[in-house]
């Protein structure tokens, strides 16, 4: 909220600058988020008198005008329609003046006259929105020319940007930060009576009889000149539901005339971001800016029957808001009626058919207590919030009516021109209970950690405006002020007290921390290791969002069974993923069109299955995409292949588990190659897949290249991992090893993994292991065939081999090479 | 049947091969063709294996004379040999030392580890601080129920408490809000989670994903957040302060001034938010002309980094904890913020789009 330091130091003045009551109001918990100071760049603009105006010979619309500016003449060219005969005070930037937007004044032609200064208009000068003609200064104002237009105007002022929080209703006014100010400043705040209207009327006869009335005269500061009472018809005042609307009051004003508004006022609306309209309009957002207690003016002539009915809306009820829409309501809505049908959306908007005119006359001014979720419920189902919504569902003070409605009533009579009725009607069907609350001084030290007396807390409390009901040694029992529905219970006042005295006031102390017995899930730890796997093995970690479209479900050949957002901000981003391929695959070929050569991706994140529960299952997946080509200073670039997937996931595994995953052929995830993939087991439980990207679906997803993509399920990962426990030393062999090769000629349909396990297996427990470690094609080696070398490493646990053994044993390997594979020894 | 032409023929030969040998090792250049020579003429198949072939043809008065004078000179031979190796050898080890050096910018042979993410990486700082504290890690699901992450945690129904967390929702029949699922807005639902479960003292962190509706230049509609909180018998507003400015100190600078005002989330009371020096023009070093012309904190010298509170007890009396008995404090705080400016990260946007020319900053 913007709020005027200047109006602050009217309704409490403290002996402080802006910066410091700043600081603690900020500190106390009405955060000042910006200050701008007003009035202090406009030098160079003065007051300056009309002299003489006449016609410019060759443009219509220009006029020359020669002003006086307190020391000398000026002849200027103007291009306004309302240049004030001789006589009239204009505001004029002088030859070498800046205005505040920038622009630097100098003498210059206009249709070959010489122009020397400008007459400036208000949003010239950024004094207000008007930008139609320049700024005349008003007949009642003496300032003389020359007179510097910041003082002249007295436009020196700070705004202060107040970000609150929605528990402080009370603070949506100005009323409510000065007594904020007096609480912090220890000064108290003192409420004063309202500046009383010139003329006022005796309602009598206005009100029809029965009706609860208030008086306002005594409200109000100056005795007025009583007039007769004008003939208005008799006004009614029922509330049909009491639950929302637990009070209603409305003041009467007669015989305003509607005008523009002075330009004080014009001036301070629009420092605090109001658009000034006319006198009536403006006085009840002032009202709205001073009280924090929205009012709604409306024109008694317009009103049918003379009569308000606050009521709930009928379903399908319709009515075109101020704003020009037409509503519908349904029964949950309500309605501020006349004998005819609605005329306001209660404590959201005003009804357009009621509203303020040129031709107003006779104002009945509303302002009344709504149940705050009732109007939260109708300003959010219409998507309509306003600066009246904005406080009614925050919680306005119900006992503040009296005092608004006599502010109002005299603010508009007087810059109406019209006269206040002395009396209001006051309708209450739920009266005001404030909440009685106990207050521990112990039980604020204990929370607090440090010393509360009981005296300190009452002097908070009292200044706070809390009316102490009772009290004994260790219980102070207090009523909370009614413009703070956010004191209910005993927490709420330690909290009061804290902030007053300040949170700096505390003392820190470092807690004794009870360290629990079962520590942090294995499962978020087994996480953070399978993390730091991935980087190890030279992957760089995404993070991609949760949602993501449909169709990108669809083009990967994932599951389209996906938890849909009812108000996703995108079609793009309307569905959870139930993979996390799309979102990895795309941020690969991003990167390769960013230039990158060598993509290698993972992400560890959450996968959104749904299930028969309230929620859907959430499983934690990692998942790697290689893109683009791997990149060798020696040798050159290859495209990533199987290989490189099978590898990082090889690392990945073998950092955590300290064993080697085996991949076999299987039942393979549609997305993938169906001859270039495998799935990846340990201890012979499936954990993931590994492969090159079926290349239809590359082509679906705009993939660039054949991209590798393999995922690891992560709970079974952490399942295995907690069944198979840490990892076992084995003892050190003591006799050496003894290393031969084997190298054969063999057909494409018999894998390497099977020969090797197949050599270990005859080796009758000798072979220690066997590896591959050359493969080869081409020359002299027949179609569908291919060359392997496999070393094999023997040992004997028992004792040291002998070479006659090892020779025996290596050959019915070949033998069996032979025999089972139909391999050709080389 | 001993030949006297063997003699002569035996101690030609010796004395060719002493010559030729001698003369060979001097030509010789590197180690290969030195043991070339070696093998040509004291090797297995060598000009002095050939010459004891006549051995047998020798008088045998003779015979172990010339043996002798054989064995003699396969000893010199070898004595030269390994000279003229150590030579070379040394000769090869003074070039290496002196010649040309390697190109140490070419690149090495390695597999380069990756990278973790900015987030995960502050994630960790941030988890690692606390779990000295002795706080346990949590975690939550990122789809939840309504009154988890809003009825439980305290939040009013139909207040504008709730106007700051603007909620996906989940598609499927509701009649309510109350009744609906949504994305969690905060990852505060953890405390209800973890408190229903567990009873105290608790202490725990749980970092996670959140989810609000706001999709602008400084606000990513997904999130990450970190909750921590602690309760216990006689849990302190004291405390609270005291485990978070050490925190602070501690991720960012041990000099850096942190104070508390006073501020309102609904599961907190009292409630408030934790400014830090500004970072980035390092107030706390006092240098005034630098902080005024700082951005980031826009002069203040203050940076708002945490909100925090004690735990309201109506959020114990939701959870069935008795809140006379045990109080507790709860803070929280956006883990890209916290990436952002402990690595100067200008854009929010940078941390989602995974372009690897940036995570490879980290
Ligand atoms: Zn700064």
């Amino acid at each position: 909220m913007l709020v005027s330091f200047r109006w602050l130091q009217e309704l409490c003045p403290v002996d402080a600058d802006v910066a410091e009551v700043a600081h603690r109001i900020s500190l106390a918990g009405l955060e000042v988020e910006a200050m701008e100071e007003k009035g202090a760049n406009l030098s160079g603009v003065v007051i300056a008198e009309v002299r003489a105006k006449s016609p410019h010979p060759k443009r219509d619309k220009l006029t020359i005008v020669t002003v006086f500016d307190g020391e000398d003449e000026h002849q200027v060219v103007c291009g306004a329609s309302n240049v004030p005969e001789p006589g009239g005070r204009i505001l004029f930037a002088r030859s070498g003046a800046v205005l505040p937007n920038g622009m630097e004044i100098g003498p210059r032609k206009l249709g070959g006259v010489e122009s020397n200064g400008m007459i400036c208009s208000e949003t010239e000068l950024e004094i207000g929105l008007e930008a139609e003609g320049i700024f005349v200064v008003d007949a009642d104002n003496g300032a003389l020319p020359g007179t510097g237009v910041a003082d002249a105007l007295d436009l020196h002022d700070v705004i202060l940007d107040v970000g609150l929080t929605p528990n402080r209703p009370d603070c949506l006014g100005h009323v409510g930060i000065a007594r904020e100010i007096g609480v912090l400043f220890g000064t108290g705040y003192q409420p004063r009576k309202a500046a009383g209207p010139s003329r006022t009327f005796a309602a009598g006869s206005s009100f029809q009889p029965g009706q609860p009335t208030t008086k306002l005269t005594s409200l109000w500061d100056t005795e007025s000149e009583p007039i007769a009472a004008p003939k208005l018809p008799e006004i009614s005042i029922e509330i049909v539901d009491g639950d929302r609307c637990p009070r209603y009051g409305a003041a009467l004003v007669s015989g305003v005339k509607i005008a523009s508004s002075p330009s004080w006022l014009r001036y301070r609306l629009h420092n605090l971001g109001l658009r000034a309209l006319s006198n009536v309009v403006d006085a009840t957002n002032l009202i709205l800016l001073e009280w924090g207690h929205p009012i709604h003016g409306f024109d008694l002539a317009r009103l049918s029957g003379s009569k308000i009915v606050v009521r709930r809306a009928a379903a399908g009820e319709k009515m075109a808001t101020l704003d020009g829409v037409e509503r519908t309501f349904t029964d949950d809505d309500l309605l501020i009626c006349d004998g005819e049908g609605p005329v306001a959306l209660a404590g959201v908007m005003g009804g357009l058919d009621t509203e303020i005119k040129d031709d107003t006359k006779d104002v009945l001014i509303e302002c009344a207590y709504f149940d705050p979720r009732s109007i939260r419920r109708t300003s959010r189902r219409l998507g309509l919030q306003t600066d009246s919504s904005h406080r009614f569902e925050r919680g306005v003070d119900p006992e503040a009516v009296p005092r608004v409605l006599a502010s109002a009533a005299a603010l508009i009579a007087e810059l109406g021109g019209g006269a206040a009725a002395t009396t209001a009607v006051d309708r209450i069907a739920a009266a005001y209970e404030p909440k009685s609350i106990h207050f521990r001084p112990a039980r604020a030290a204990r929370l607090l950690g440090t010393p509360v007396s009981k005296d300190e807390s009452l002097r908070i409390l009292e200044l706070l405006g809390c009316r102490v009901v009772d009290q004994s040694d260790d219980v102070i029992i207090v009523e909370a002020p009614s413009w703070r529905p956010d004191l209910g219970r005993e927490v709420d006042l330690i909290e009061e007290v804290a902030r007053v005295r300040g949170y700096e006031q505390i003392p820190t102390a470092v807690p004794r921390v009870h360290p629990s017995e079962t520590g942090t899930a294995s499962l978020l730890k087994f996480v953070d290791d399978l993390r730091d796997a991935a980087v190890t093995s030279g992957l760089f970690e995404a993070i991609n969002y949760g949602f993501l479209s449909v169709d990108d479900l669809r083009k990967a050949r994932v599951s389209t069974n996906a938890v849909a957002l009812a108000n996703p901000l995108s079609e793009e981003r309307a569905v959870m993923r139930t993979s996390l391929l799309p979102g990895l695959t795309e941020a690969a070929t991003r990167a390769q069109r960013h230039g990158a050569t060598e993509v290698r991706l993972f992400e560890l994140a959450r996968t959104f299955q749904p299930a028969e529960d309230a929620l859907p299952r959430e499983d934690t997946v990692l998942a790697v995409a290689l893109a683009g080509q791997r990149s060798s200073w020696i040798g050159g670039d290859q495209s990533f292949d199987l290989y490189d997937g099978k590898g990082v996931i090889e690392a990945i595994v073998e950092r955590v588990f300290g064993q080697t995953p085996d991949l076999s052929p299987g039942d393979m995830p549609g997305f993938l190659h169906p001859k270039r993939s495998a799935l990846v087991t340990l201890e012979s439980r499936p954990i993931g897949f590994v492969g090159e990207m079926h290349p239809d679906v590359g082509d679906d997803l705009g993939l660039i290249g054949r991209v590798i993509y393999a995922e690891l399920d992560v709970p079974a990962l952490h399942a295995l991992s907690q069944e198979l426990g840490p990892t076992q030393a084995r003892g050190l062999p003591k006799y050496p090893a003894v290393a031969r090769d084997i190298a054969m000629l063999v057909r494409d349909e018999f894998s390497a993994g099977e020969i090797a396990d197949a050599l270990r297996e005859a080796s009758k427990g000798l072979a220690e292991s066997v590896k591959l470690f050359d493969l080869y094609r081409g020359d002299q080696i027949p179609d569908g065939h291919r060359s392997l070398a496999f070393r094999v490493t023997y040992r004997d646990p028992e004792g040291t081999l002998t070479d006659k053994r090892v020779d025996k044993v290596h050959a019915s390997l070949a033998r069996l090479a032979g025999d089972r594979f139909e391999a050709t020894i080389r | 049947m001993a030949e006297p032409d063997a003699v002569q023929t035996f101690e030609d030969g010796l004395a060719d091969i002493r010559g030729a040998y001698a003369e060979a090792l001097r030509a010789a250049g590197d180690e290969p063709e030195l043991r070339l020579i070696n093998a040509r003429y004291v090797g297995p198949q060598g000009e002095l294996t050939k010459l004891l072939k006549l051995m047998p043809k020798l008088p045998g008065d003779r015979r172990r004379e010339l043996g002798q004078a054989a064995n003699a000179l396969k000893q010199e031979v070898q004595a030269a040999f390994d000279d003229a190796l150590q030579a070379i050898h040394r000769g090869a080890r003074e070039a290496e030392l002196t010649g040309p050096a390697l190109d140490v910018t070419l690149p090495g042979r390695w597999q380069m580890p990756g990278r973790l993410h900015p987030i995960t990486r502050v994630r960790n700082e941030v988890l690692q601080i606390f779990v000295s504290l002795g706080f346990d890690i949590a975690d939550g699901p990122e789809v939840e129920l309504y009154e988890n992450c809003f009825d439980k945690l305290g939040f009013p129904p139909d207040h504008p408490a709730t106007d700051e967390h603007d909620t996906f929702f989940i598609e499927g029949n509701r009649s309510s809000d109350a009744e609906s699922v949504l994305l969690r807005t905060q990852t505060s639902t953890v405390q209800i989670r973890e408190m229903l479960k567990r009873e105290p003292p608790l202490a725990i962190v749980s970092p996670g994903a959140v989810y609000r509706r706001d999709d602008d230049a400084t606000h990513s509609p997904m999130f990450f957040q970190l909750e921590g909180f602690l309760v216990d018998e006689d849990v302190t507003f004291a405390e609270l302060k005291g485990v978070l400015t050490l925190f602070l100190r501690r991720l960012f600078d041990e000099h850096i001034a942190v104070r508390f005002r006073a501020s309102y989330f609904p599961f907190v009371e009292p409630g408030g938010e934790v400014d830090m020096s500004c970072v980035f023009c390092r107030a706390w070093e006092g240098d005034r002309a630098r902080t005024a012309e700082c951005r980031v904190c826009k002069g203040t010298g203050w940076m708002e980094i945490l909100g925090c509170g004690m735990i309201h007890p109506v959020v114990f009396e939701n959870v069935g904890y008795d809140p006379e008995k045990y109080t507790g404090f709860a803070f929280g705080m956006g883990l890209d913020r916290i990436a952002m400016l402990k690595y100067g990260i200008p854009n929010i946007k940078l941390l989602y789009e995974n372009d690897v020319r940036f995570l490879s900053q980290f």
